[in-house]
């Protein structure tokens, strides 16, 4: 049994083994350097323990020198690995220093086939056999080269090169790859030289086992990548179980996640993002085709946001809402926020995730909806309260009309008309037709259901419809209404007719406040003025009996009121409007009696120009109002 | 004596020109106010006619003029025009003595049917009042004497009865009575009597100086 074969072929066939499992690890992902290092290594180490084999069979000095200069090539290869697994593993040590050891070594090449033999013996001048594991192995008898010494240097500098490196690697927190690697790979280097010097220099007669020292290496190095692999393995399964709670909890709240890699141009969507944009679960998407379902309507928003965060607005994130067609011809809207991930200041990756908000946005529908349905019947309300004066506005002019007709009808049956009383009586006709044609207009546009329009709206104009529209009441009620507005107050940004309803309710709740107290002062005063840069306050003023001070934030509720009749909703609507222009409404006491309130609105930049009110609609069928 | 005119009260001018026009053409002769408190200043103690007003003004209202009217010696009747009436206000009105109360776009006859009303109302009433200064004339025209006698002649007693109660001859009070038949302008007693009773003029009124009752 030639134990010799059998240990220094396990060594090879070993070494081999290893390398064939790490090579590819690194032809996968390329960025595993030390795996392609030890690859390296492990092949050296097997075509060295080779060389060593041949060495000891050797029966002539050619056979022992020409196994002897191969083995150093698998020496050079060897050393090469070494330097670049301690950098890419240990990610430490100094360049120059690895540097310098790659030079000496490949320069070793030089004299290994161009001076004497090899770089150990310039001549061999014979074979002696010695005992070994029970065997003849052959040894050199002859001149050492001293060009030996460059490559011994060599293994020096590399032995001090994966020393410095680990103490980096130590000192940085890395302690058992630094003990492993750099324990392992100095003390069999080091043992390695001692070995070499030893036999080569002539001090002592044995054969060379330098691939048993690299094997050591190779096992450490194949052991800290292993445990990799088992780190590897276990954040496999963590991984596992991370990606079932995030299924989990995607599919539990709807949402469909996708990542889009722009580097290398893959993308990823999950089941619920194919499930929610309506793809099957076999197609192939891109970022693309998503856009593709996104509603025609709503895709150049889209795109635009997308676009925004690809440049890096708001930190690279998006978030927006949009319809996409569903299979029966419907649609969806979905909500999708995400962001742009950036490597020197391009994007190169896109994450993003989307739920369905369709049931949320139909909500919301319904609910403005119903805001607005509020709001009307809130303003039919307070319309009602003045009906019997709008009556009682309405019936003057028809009355007087009427009696003009009556009259002009006796004169001209009389035969003697006087044309220029008749012109006169025509003129008052048309006149008093254009009264009642604008208080029915002010009315209708009260009443009738509408839809917000937000625009730059001139104060003093605003208030003085509504007091046009209260006035016939009031003065019925004998109550005073007085307009301070001063001339150049800012422009104000809303809806005319919902703050023209809030005006009308703080007014007739001021009446009726009023009406209550009984006082002597009957007065209304309807303020405005500039309140800071941006807002304007307007305050409607009452003589009343003041607001009890317990009271004061709940009278804005719902269902509030201390009259027999009414929603009790004024208040609560008016204050839902005002907010939903962006300001406050409040109410305060006023010193000497009476209550005041109170709301701001933002004033409209300098630059809109206030708009003046539209023309009042004119239509045959204008005495149906509809409610 | 002026002529019977409608007086148009109301603070809307287009309503005030319409209406008079009406009346006018309708051949009513109309004299206009913005205001009640103008009319209350302008119009003259003995005005005739009736008064057309609107119910709802600022300042004194329509109501405020009829309690207005009301304190005057001859008030002329109202007649209210509303554009809105509601029911207290129309109770208000009628139980003050209104003519008539009626919204303005009420149809032409009912106008003119409620402003012939007044209108006649106001002339039997300035002919009562005048007719009760006449009768107040004659009766101021007996003298002392004459008046008593009147008293007890009102409580039925024969001349024989009257003389004995005020201590004169039968044959004096004979001669008083034909002279009260004379300057009342009556032929009967009973016609005597019920000149007093319209006059206002009771037995209970004169003084009476009975003699041994």
């Amino acid at each position: 049994m030639s134990w010799v074969t059998i240990v220094w072929a396990m060594v090879g066939s070993a070494c081999l083994m290893l390398a064939a499992v790490h090579l590819p690890v690194w032809l996968k992902d390329r960025t595993a350097w030390p795996s392609l290092f030890l690859s390296v290594l492990a092949v050296a180490t097997a075509a060295l323990a080779l060389c060593e084999l041949a060495i000891m069979k050797a029966q002539t000095p050619a056979a022992f020198a020409a196994a002897n200069r191969a083995g150093q090539v698998a020496v050079w290869l060897a050393t090469l690995s070494m330097v670049g697994f301690v950098r890419s593993y240990l990610r430490s040590g100094r360049a120059w220093l690895g540097w310098t050891v790659v030079v000496l070594r490949t320069a070793t090449l030089l004299p290994n086939f161009l001076s004497g033999r090899s770089l150990n013996f310039i001549e061999i001048s014979t074979l002696r056999a010695i005992p070994f594991l029970g065997e003849e192995v052959s040894v050199a008898l002859g001149t050492p080269n001293p060009w030996m010494l460059v490559g011994q240097l060599a293994m020096g500098l590399l032995a001090l090169f994966v020393l410095d490196a680990s103490r980096t690697a130590w000192r940085r927190g890395d302690r058992s790859a630094a003990l492993t690697i750099g324990g392992t790979s100095c003390f069999f280097a080091l043992g390695g030289v001692a070995q070499a010097i030893m036999v080569f220099w002539g001090f002592v007669q044995m054969p060379i086992t330098v691939s048993l020292f690299s094997l050591g290496i190779v096992f450490a190095m194949a052991y800290e990548l292993s445990r990799n692999v088992r780190h590897a393995a276990s954040l496999l399964g963590e991984l596992r179980e991370s990606e079932q709670h995030m299924t989990l909890a995607t599919q539990a709240a709807n949402l469909g996640l996708w990542t889009s890699d722009i580097a290398s141009g893959t993308f990823w969507a999950s089941p619920g993002t194919r499930l929610l944009f309506g793809f099957s679960s076999s197609e192939r998407i891109e970022l693309e085709s998503l856009l593709s379902k996104v509603h025609v309507d709503d895709r150049d928003m889209v795109r635009l946001a997308f676009s925004e965060a690809a440049e890096g607005d708001r930190a690279g994130r998006y978030q927006m809402e949009f319809r996409v067609g569903t299979s029966d011809g419907g649609s969806r809207w979905l909500s999708a926020q995400g962001h742009f991930e950036f490597e020197r200041r391009r994007a190169v990756r896109n994450r993003g995730v989307c739920s369905d908000i369709t049931p949320s946005k139909a909500a919301e529908r319904e609910t403005l909806r119903l805001r607005g349905e509020i709001a009307h019947a809130g303003r039919v309300s307070v319309m009602g309260q003045l009906a019997a004066a709008l009556a009682h506005e309405i019936n003057q002019p028809l009355g007087a009309i009427l009696r003009n007709a009556e009259a002009a009808a006796i004169m001209l049956r009389s035969g003697c008309a006087d044309l220029d009383e008749l012109r006169a009586i025509v003129e008052d006709i048309r006149a008093d037709d254009q009264r009642a044609g604008a208080v029915i207009d002010r009315m209708r546009s009260m009443l009738r259901r509408h839809q917000v329009e937000v625009m730059a709206l001139n104060v003093h104009e605003l208030l003085e419809d509504v007091i046009a529209l209260v006035r016939p009441d009031a003065a019925a009620r004998h109550i005073r209404l007085a307009l301070q507005v001063p001339r150049d107050l800012p422009a104000v940004l809303g809806d005319r007719i919902h703050l023209q309803q809030v005006l009308l309710n703080l007014i007739a709740n001021g009446m009726d406040a009023i009406d209550e107290a009984a006082h002597q002062r009957r007065n209304i005063a309807v303020t405005a003025m500039r309140r800071g840069s941006e807002s304007v306050e307007i305050a409607v003023i009452d003589t009343g009996a003041g607001i009890p001070e317990a009271q004061s934030e709940q009278i804005f509720g719902s269902f509030f009121t201390t009259k027999a009749t009414g929603m009790g909703m004024g208040l609560s609507i008016s204050r839902t409007l005002v907010e939903a222009h962006g300001g406050r409404l409040w109410a305060e006491n006023v010193d000497g009696g009476g209550a005041s309130l109170r709301f701001t609105l933002p004033a409209s930049p300098a630059n809109e120009p206030a708009m003046a009110p539209p023309a009042p609609e004119r239509s045959p069928e204008r005495l149906r109002i509809t409610a | 004596m002026t002529e019977p005119t409608v007086h148009l009260v109301d603070d809307d001018v287009s309503s005030l020109t319409a209406t008079s026009r009406l009346l006018r053409a309708s051949g009513f002769s109309v004299k206009t106010f913005p205001s009640a408190s103008e009319f209350l200043a302008q119009c003259e103690d003995d005005a005739q006619g009736c008064v057309v007003t609107d119910l709802q003004m600022p300042g004194l209202n329509g109501l405020d003029l009829q309690s207005a009217l009301a304190l005057v010696r001859n008030p002329l009747p109202l007649v209210f025009l509303t554009g809105h009436g509601d029911i207290a206000s129309t109770v208000r009105a009628m139980r003050g003595g209104a003519e008539d109360f009626l919204e303005k776009r009420a149809a032409k006859e009912e106008l003119l049917d409620a402003v012939r009303r007044a209108l006649l109302r106001d002339a039997h009433a300035r002919e009562a009042r005048s007719r009760q200064r006449e009768r107040e004339a004659r009766f101021r025209a007996l003298s002392v004497r004459e008046r008593e006698v009147l008293s007890h002649v009102l409580r039925g007693r024969l001349n024989k009865q009257i003389a004995g109660d005020l201590g004169i001859n039968e044959r004096t009070v004979k001669m008083h009575r034909t002279a009260i038949m004379k300057k009342l302008g009556v032929r009967s007693v009973a016609a005597l009597s019920q000149l007093s009773q319209e006059a206002g003029v009771s037995a209970a009124v004169m003084p009476t100086f009975p003699k041994g009752q």
